[in-house]
């Protein structure tokens, strides 16, 4: 892992696109500001973590439990 | 020809043809799982559960259902800026998705009301619900649980 050292108010590019800026320190909290094009969502990491293993369980769902067999919905 | 309909051989329900009018894109996949294009597949239009079938991933398929059916004071709250970036602003023209743990007990079924998939315009994205309680994992058949429990 790349660990760079910053003063509030130093940013750091992220590729040509995308911003990270460090707000405040206060204590143990750091504020950080992100700037990234509408492409790039952005998330908190444990909630990242849990939807994902959310996404994963539920892809899990064995085809035949009793949920129906699909035709194509019209849109 | 951009109204061809996609074939999908899905492992779990073998060779489907999807119409081009009911592919709808994901610009940024389901979070962790990833693809761009799915279609939503039930038997009926009034089934409790669809299936969101990836169309570049023959495997990957995600039970979702109406949250309103199960949930009738589900709200969904975006962040000012996961709204400009999905682009999705009027809610009468937007589906809403909640992603599915099924399991062979029905008190074990879970939504996920923390992560719900929005539908607008032939564009899909999951997004982070800001409301204040909204869990990732809510007992569907709550119930029943109840039941189970006692």
């Amino acid at each position: 892992m790349l660990i760079i050292t910053r003063r509030p108010g130093e940013k750091i590019m992220l590729g040509d696109d995308v911003v990270v800026e460090v707000i405040e320190v206060s204590g143990s909290n750091v504020r950080i500001g992100i700037a990234a094009p509408k492409s790039v969502p952005v998330y908190r990491e444990e909630i990242w973590t849990a939807v994902k293993e959310e996404n994963a369980a539920a892809a899990a769902t064995p085809s035949d439990v009793s949920l129906p067999s699909p035709d194509p919905l019209p849109q | 020809m951009s109204n061809m309909a996609v074939t999908l051989h899905s492992t779990r329900f073998g060779r489907l043809e999807v119409p081009a009018d009911a592919v709808i894109e994901f610009p940024n996949g389901l979070i962790g799982l990833g693809g761009t294009r799915y279609a939503l597949l039930a038997r009926s239009e009034d089934s409790a559960f669809i299936w969101l079938h990836s169309l570049d991933d023959p495997e990957l398929a995600v039970p979702v259902t109406n949250p309103w059916r199960f949930f009738g004071e589900f709200e969904v709250e975006l962040s000012d800026e996961e709204a400009e970036r999905i682009g999705i602003t009027d809610a009468e023209q937007t589906s809403v998705y909640v992603t599915v743990r099924a399991a062979e007990a029905l008190e074990d079924f879970h939504a996920n009301l923390r992560a719900p998939i929005l539908i607008a315009h032939g564009k899909g994205y999951q997004v982070i619900n800001q409301a204040g309680e909204a869990p990732m994992r809510a007992p569907l058949f709550a119930g029943l649980a109840k039941e189970a429990a006692a």
